[in-house]
């Protein structure tokens, strides 16, 4: 009788495992919320909710495709720079003018062109990562700094202003339906990647790959290439978040932009659940992760603490979450 | 010497050992055996101090051994535990490893490598080994590495040795110098505690044998009053059919897969055939090519020569995908490192060679499902659900879901090599079962064993390798263990 209680009873403690392990950053994320609202009140406000969206967005962009590349058992440490680097290219492009007024390069092309360029850098660490079978810490570290020169480079060190006029403004600043315009690109964004990851024969190599290389290899999956995709994917977003970063400021900060922008979306990547080790993760746990860390932002403004603290408040963030996901033995 | 008495343990909620009583004597060898989930590594495992036992005692040396004793404590009493596998520090010396945490030292803290390098030397050579301890463990073939780890056990001052599965990883030769071994070391008064899959194995080393089954004793026998048809039986709780194959009665002409001529480093002009509905074996000690010849038919090693031919027809196979294109299947030997992803389900194991096959971006769900759960109903998985994940399954049903991705994918040629290391008795018939039915149904069986008695059950032919080289091919009817290791040793 004792016995088939405490099994019930386990069976619900079980449950409640469960719920935990699957779901424990959608639990932690609604009591973030709470206790937010408990202590600032202002903090619900919709202007505010929104403005968090509109903030956390340019760094989840990135975070989208990072979670890719982690779940594939890599990192990428480029996406700040190279958010620098194809910005600068966006914006050189959109500072041209005729004698008219009217752009040399329409918007789109200058957007597109700078996507290509950092995919390019995606691909580049791609290749190298692969062919050369070097550590993707080391090679993604070393095309950083490079990407960071270079941008440095071509803007002699200093702010590029672009032309603040609409609409390529409105990109980043734009709201469409009350809701902003980054915002909905990264969830139009989260849910293409959703269903590569979750529905492609694709995604569920690029799980494979990051589960076990080796496996993957002797069934055939064509590792190297599953690899390179999962780095210009995130490339890719590098490019959005650029765009959408550049349309805001309309400006590019040779030293600034970007930067620290990969280890945020890494932590985003982190706080959702996803293994560093590879091979398990979700885009659910990225969106809430790096909404989390805009909440932690915004409420460090709210409370009037001092700017300095923030990387402490992340830093306990991120201990919370991992200690959180640590998998039983 | 050793009483283990009304030992029980639970994980969670599911009882694993139901008082069980486990008694050595000094210097006896005794054999432990059981399925895969009997307990014996449980049981081992409390012994070694790893796990604590729920209730129980035991008792060495008349000393009754408390209950949460670290494995650290264990080794000092006396007893040690080799697992079945090795874990080694592989950048270390030899010698580092054998005195982990225990490195004799100087006065002033810093450790002694002198004499750590003169007191291993000094064990080794009591093991009749000639291994330098100044060499780094990754040099070392798995052998001299289960070796070290025997020194390491020894360095403790052991009495009571327990050893997990010691000749999985060995080639006759050196399984004979393990047996030599134990005996001396039973000669000296050690305990040895042997527990393996191979009965036979235990039949020639122990003096008493143990038996357990679902977490209960079933049985304590003296070797020499039972035979290893006997053990299956009371493992399995039923008679085990051995049976013995005969010699390939299909269509000699309907040669599947030809390979010519392989050389490279290792491996030295190598070819065989293989016909529609075969079976075929591959014998011969470990590093005698045999895996490696596997490796360069799919794609994985590069030879510098060799040509493969499927039904009659050339092809060139550069990758594993070209060897998948072609109808070969590869279930390799080592399902933890290539064979599975183990951090995924069972049904994307089973599907990912089926979907390369497949066109199409999206995986289709419906079809996906529906062949896991065919996979599961015809290879007797047993799971919870296809969404369990392959790291929770029995080494058996591990292999079994290893298997179910080449079935899927349509194999017309698989290759299996060691398809039932760490597979329990119960799973192996079942897995003999599936490879003799995709026989016949015409699928060529390529089989890679350095387990003889399997090769007699169920190799219809048997190719003996030695050094890289073919060096003898025996049919069915002529095949006996001796014959096998004459040409393996090419003596």
């Amino acid at each position: 009788m004792e016995a088939i209680e405490r099994r019930s009873e386990n069976r619900l403690l079980e449950f409640i495992k469960g719920i935990w392990r699957d779901y424990s950053v959608v639990v932690v994320f609604v009591a973030i919320i709470g206790i937010c609202g408990a202590f600032a009140p202002r903090f619900l406000r919709p202007e505010n909710l929104l403005n968090i969206l509109r903030n956390t967005s340019i760094v989840g962009s990135i975070a989208l495709g990072m979670t890719f590349v982690i779940i594939a058992g890599g990192i990428d440490l480029s996406s700040g720079p190279v958010l620098a680097t194809s910005g600068a290219v966006l914006i050189f492009l959109q500072r041209m003018v005729n004698a008219d007024g009217t752009p040399v390069v329409p918007l789109p092309i200058a957007i597109l062109a700078c996507c290509a360029v950092a995919i390019s850098f995606g691909f580049l660490n791609g290749i190298v990562i692969t062919k050369a079978k070097l550590p993707p810490f080391i090679v993604t570290l070393a095309v950083g700094i490079l990407a960071r020169s270079i941008t440095m480079y071509v803007c002699r060190g200093a702010t590029i202003m672009g032309n603040n006029i609409p609409p390529f403004t409105r990109i980043g600043s734009g709201s469409l339906l009350g809701i902003p315009i980054p915002f909905l690109v990264v969830i139009v964004m989260a849910i293409i990647f959703h269903i590569v990851l979750t529905r492609t024969k694709y995604g569920t190599y690029v799980f494979a790959v990051g589960g076990n290389e080796n496996a993957a290899r002797y069934s055939g999956i064509k590792v190297d290439r599953i690899r390179i995709v999962t780095y210009m994917m995130v490339g890719l977003c590098a490019g959005v978040a650029a765009t959408m970063e550049m349309s805001r400021m309309a400006a590019v900060a040779a030293a600034t932009s970007g930067a620290q922008y990969e280890f945020e979306a890494i932590t985003a990547v982190i706080v959702g659940g996803t293994s560093l080790a590879g091979g398990r993760g979700r885009l659910i746990g990225t969106i809430v992760g790096f909404i989390i860390l805009g909440i932690v932002n915004n409420m460090m403004i709210m409370l009037n603490i001092s700017p300095y603290l923030s990387g402490a408040v992340k830093g306990a963030v991120i201990l919370f979450a991992v200690l959180m996901q640590r998998r039983e033995r | 010497m050793l009483s283990m008495q009304g030992i029980r343990k639970s994980f969670f909620v599911v009882e694993v050992l139901h008082e069980v009583d486990f008694t050595v004597d000094k210097g006896e060898i005794m054999g432990l055996c059981g399925e895969n989930g009997a307990g014996k590594s449980t049981l081992m495992k409390i012994l070694a101090g790893i796990h604590a036992q729920d209730s129980g005692d035991i008792v060495f040396k008349d000393t009754v051994i408390r209950r949460n004793a670290t494995p650290l404590e264990m080794q000092r009493v006396g007893i040690s535990m080799i697992h079945q596998e090795l874990n080694f520090l592989d950048e270390l010396t030899v010698a580092q490893n054998i005195f982990l945490c225990r490195e004799p030292r100087y006065p002033t803290g810093l450790i002694n490598f002198g004499r750590m390098r003169d007191d291993a030397a000094a064990i080794l050579e009591k093991l009749g080994e000639k291994i330098d301890p100044k060499r780094k463990m990754r040099d070392l073939k798995i052998a001299q590495k289960q070796m070290v780890e025997i020194a390491k056990a020894i360095s403790f001052n052991v009495e009571l040795l327990v050893m997990d599965e010691p000749t999985s990883m060995l080639t006759g030769k050196e399984t004979k110098i393990l047996f030599d071994l134990i005996a001396n070391l039973s000669a000296q008064g050690i305990a040895v505690v042997y527990i393996s899959h191979r009965l036979k194995e235990i039949i020639d080393v122990c003096h008493k044998v143990t038996v357990l089954k679902d977490g209960s004793l079933v049985a304590v026998k003296n070797v020499a009053d039972v035979t290893a048809h006997d053990l299956a039986a009371l493992m399995v709780g039923r008679d085990v059919q051995e049976t013995k194959a005969s010699d390939f009665a299909g269509d000699p002409d309907a040669v599947a897969l030809e390979v010519r001529d392989v050389s490279d480093d290792l491996l030295k002009g190598v070819g065989f055939k293989v016909r529609r509905g075969e079976i075929l074996g591959f014998s011969g000690l470990v590093g005698a090519g045999r895996t490696e010849l596997m490796e360069v038919i799919f794609g994985i090693r590069k030879p510098r020569t060799g040509r493969v031919l499927i039904d009659g027809r050339p092809i060139t196979i550069r990758s594993a995908m070209d060897a998948i294109r072609a109808d070969l299947g590869f279930v390799t030997e080592d399902r933890k490192e290539t064979g599975l992803v183990l951090c995924r389900d069972i049904s994307e194991n089973s599907n990912y060679v089926f979907w390369q096959k497949t066109k199409g971006f999206f995986k289709r769900k419906k079809t996906s499902a529906a062949n896991a759960e065919r996979m599961i109903d015809r290879l007797a998985i047993r799971c919870s659900s296809p969404a369990q994940n392959v790291s929770n399954l029995s080494g058996g049903n591990q292999q079994k879901v290893a298997l179910a991705k080449w079935l899927l994918s349509g194999a017309k040629v698989l290759v299996l090599d060691e398809p039932t290391r760490g597979v329990d008795v119960g799973a192996r018939q079942e897995i003999y079962l599936i490879i003799r039915e995709l026989a016949a149904e015409g699928v060529a069986i390529v089989i890679v064993s350095s387990d003889l008695p399997e090769i007699l059950t169920i190799c219809e032919r048997v190719i003996i390798m030695h050094e890289g080289r073919v060096t003898g091919t025996l049919a069915a009817s002529e095949l006996s263990e001796a014959k096998v290791m004459y040409y393996a040793t090419d003596v």
